[in-house]
């Protein structure tokens, strides 16, 4: 297998590519057991986020993961960047070249940046989310939660709910699950379900068809009210009695022993109810420190070009 | 001084067949066209064995891109490209900066026009309404006055069905055709691609068909109502098309145009975000590509046009999302819809010729160029064998964001003959 430059969605990995990067984070994931967490596999190189949309989240996760592999981090700061001064994208590529960066991890509120970049630079370039249209490292790491708790996922029925337009980690989650074997559905309101999804992922409107599927896992997603500029649904009330995992769809995922995962950050209320924060069989914080073995092993498997 | 073409194959808009035949020019016109002519005094014989010769092509629909953006294109590249490409005429766009839509702007670039050699061929459409903001009427009578053919706010469509109606009823008057791109702005609004599977796979807002097809219904309505001829610009969605057909069958005065992009891809070409395939309208479906064949093959479109939008290079080369819509046409049009249909036997000869020189010149009321005897020498030498190769070095257009930037396609023109002056020969 060749390393590849760039992580920039799932659909372009191998089966392979996937295996390989799932199956090393185990023993990255065995190292945060140990008082020394770091290892120098990327001693001397450079990793630099670049998020032109605020994640505190992921970024930190980025920036945990390099560390402990002995990286180099920087930050290039947008916000007081000349980016907001019009600077395009591609002029910020060039300096970034000219800083002979081995790694740049990218955020931004358009589908297809990461993509942009990666074509006009040697370096490394790991999406960290783009628009709707992918978040590679989240889907790698809910896959490793999964196999974490099956370790063979042919078969298995995820039940994705929430904002399916506007996901990307819908998209990205969706692709590596139906790649691993498993089958998955979508629940959302019509008018934030998409018009065209890949027939093989279920459709369902409301609740009740989506627990007759008898799905293995729960996924809930954030309602990104802020990005909402249009109708949608008619409130937040509204969209948690009838999408929402309110207490009573709690009881019937706790009845069924069902775990529940979401990339967070949450929004109580909404998608979730405070009881469901503090459901016993959550797998949010294993997602969380997942996603530092999981970046650990992504930023080992990609090579940067040459100088 | 006579030139004879010699072993001919022309092409016409009434026989599918190429006839063969030798073609004599005497000044700008043409003096015979005979299965064989004789030795002729003191002409100068060119041979044609394997050759076509069309009609010279006419767009209908040229985003010059003067005044305003000649960092893009101007009228003198634009119409460089245009003879390259085997058109000898073509329509401006009035979306300049600023817009054509008062008789002065008018004057102004069909003066620019005149000093090309093209001249006598390049037209231009003046906006409905000022600044092609929907609101208020632009000078319609001045720029009617000053030469304007065609009235269109082009992709910014009157959104207000009330401004519409009036700007029809008025035009009506002054006999000239109101174009509109069939589109409800809310409908396709921040969007960038065809909304379907691979807008969903990409995270990109999608432009539903939806839009065109209410946009097209509606403005054919109140054509009707109005009782203006209304042309609608190119047609991207199969249901689209059919609402015009219906119309022509009910005996409204609407006629139509579509691209060759619109007919050769869809929307998988995106691929990996690639922006030579971004275009207002969007590229549809297999299926779209499928029936506006059959339409340009049946006769409900009159026109094939290249909508021609030259960009400069660092605009395209952004973000989908950000990068301008729109690609060229004028240069790769003949070759491209040579190599990917009729080539391949899916169109013929006289197709090519009805939608792409003879038809669209009489939607404006102009005469078509016929290749006979008596006619006016306005006619492109075209080598099916040959090759052409399209690169940044070789295109006259400022612009190269075409989905064939270095690409070789089937046929090369090797001369246009625009009022039998010679502007390429081999």
């Amino acid at each position: 297998m060749t390393p590849r430059k760039d992580l920039l969605d799932i659909a372009s990995l191998s089966d392979e590519e996937i295996t390989f990067i799932l199956d090393n984070a185990v023993p990255f994931k065995d190292l945060f057991r140990r008082s020394v967490k770091k290892v120098p596999t990327l001693k001397g190189r450079t990793m630099l986020t670049l998020f032109y949309e605020p994640s505190t989240r992921t970024r930190s996760s980025f920036e945990v993961a390099a560390s402990r592999l002995s990286a180099d981090v920087t930050h290039f700061d947008v916000e007081a960047s000349s980016i907001v001064k019009g600077e395009s994208v591609i002029d910020t590529i060039d300096t970034l070249e000219a800083m002979r960066i081995d790694y740049v991890v990218v955020r931004h509120k358009q589908s297809g940046i990461p993509n942009l970049i990666a074509r006009n630079t040697r370096t490394s370039v790991i999406n960290a989310g783009d628009g709707w249209h992918a978040h590679p490292t989240q889907a790698l790491l809910d896959a490793f939660t999964l196999r974490e708790r099956w370790p063979d996922l042919a078969g298995r029925r995820i039940l994705i709910v929430g904002d399916i337009q506007h996901s990307r980690v819908a998209r990205s989650t969706s692709h590596i699950c139906r790649r691993l074997g498993m089958q998955v559905a979508y629940l959302a309101p019509g008018s934030l379900m998409p018009r065209e999804t890949p027939p093989e992922i279920k459709i369902f409107g409301n609740w009740s068809d989506a627990w007759d599927w008898t799905p293995d896992v729960v996924y809930l997603l954030r309602v990104q009210s802020e990005r909402l500029t249009e109708p949608f649904f008619p409130s937040a009330a509204e969209y948690h009695r009838h999408y929402g995992l309110t207490d009573d769809r709690l009881r019937i995922l706790d009845q069924r022993a069902l775990p529940l995962m979401h990339p967070g950050p949450v929004n109580r209320g909404v998608e979730i109810t405070d009881a469901g924060m503090n459901y016993s069989r959550s797998l949010i914080n294993d997602q969380v420190e997942n996603g530092i073995a999981v970046r650990m092993s992504v930023l080992y498997s990609l090579r940067p070009e040459p100088l | 001084m006579k030139r004879l073409y010699r072993n001919a194959q022309i092409a016409s808009e009434d026989e599918p067949s190429l006839r063969r035949a030798d073609v004599l020019v005497e000044a700008d016109r043409i003096l015979g066209v005979e299965s064989q002519i004789g030795a002729v005094d003191e002409a100068e014989v060119i041979d044609c064995e394997g050759r076509i010769l069309l009609p010279a092509l006419f767009d209908l629909h040229v985003h010059a891109r003067e005044p305003g953006q000649e960092h893009k294109e101007n009228i003198a590249s634009c119409a460089a490209a245009a003879i390259r490409g085997g058109f000898t005429g073509f329509l401006m766009m009035p979306d300049t900066r600023p817009a054509i839509d008062n008789g002065g702007v008018v004057q102004t670039v069909l003066e620019s026009a005149r000093s090309t050699a093209i001249g006598r061929g390049i037209y231009t459409s003046g906006a409905i309404t000022k600044g092609r903001r929907g609101e208020e009427l632009a000078g319609i009578a001045g720029m009617k006055k000053a030469g304007a053919v065609l009235l269109t706010d082009e992709d910014a469509p009157v959104a207000n069905p009330q401004v519409l109606r009036r700007a029809m009823e008025y035009a009506r008057d002054f006999a000239m055709p109101v174009a509109s791109h069939g589109e409800v702005p809310e409908l396709s609004a921040r969007g960038s691609m065809h909304e379907g599977s691979v807008s969903y796979a990409l995270g990109l807002q999608g432009m539903p068909a939806l839009s065109e097809e209410i946009g097209i219904a509606r403005d054919i309505r109140i054509a009707e109502f109005t009782g203006v001829h209304l042309h609608l610009h190119h047609v991207s969605t199969a249901r689209g098309m059919q609402t015009i057909q219906r119309a022509k069958e009910r005996g409204i005065h609407v006629t139509c145009e579509v691209t060759p992009h619109h007919l050769m891809f869809h929307h998988e070409h995106v691929g990996d975000f690639d922006t030579s395939f971004k275009t207002q309208p969007p590229l549809r479906t297999p299926e779209d590509n499928e029936r506006l064949l059959e339409g340009l093959i049946n006769g409900t479109f009159e026109a094939l046009v290249t909508d021609h939008s030259p960009h400069t290079e660092f605009e395209k080369n952004q973000d989908f999302a950000t990068a301008p819509f729109g690609i060229t046409g004028l240069e790769t049009a003949l070759c491209s819809l040579y190599d990917r249909l009729i080539h391949p036997g899916r169109l013929g000869w006289h197709h090519l010729v009805r939608c792409l020189s003879a038809s669209p010149r009489r939607l404006l009321g102009l005469p078509a160029v016929p290749i006979q005897r008596g006619g006016i020498a306005d006619f492109v030498v075209f080598h099916p064998e040959a090759s052409t190769r399209f690169d940044a070095a070789t295109m006259r257009s400022k612009a190269i964001n075409t989905p064939f930037l270095d690409q070789t396609l089937r046929g090369a023109v090797e001369r246009v003959i625009h009022h039998g002056v010679e502007l390429i020969s081999a």
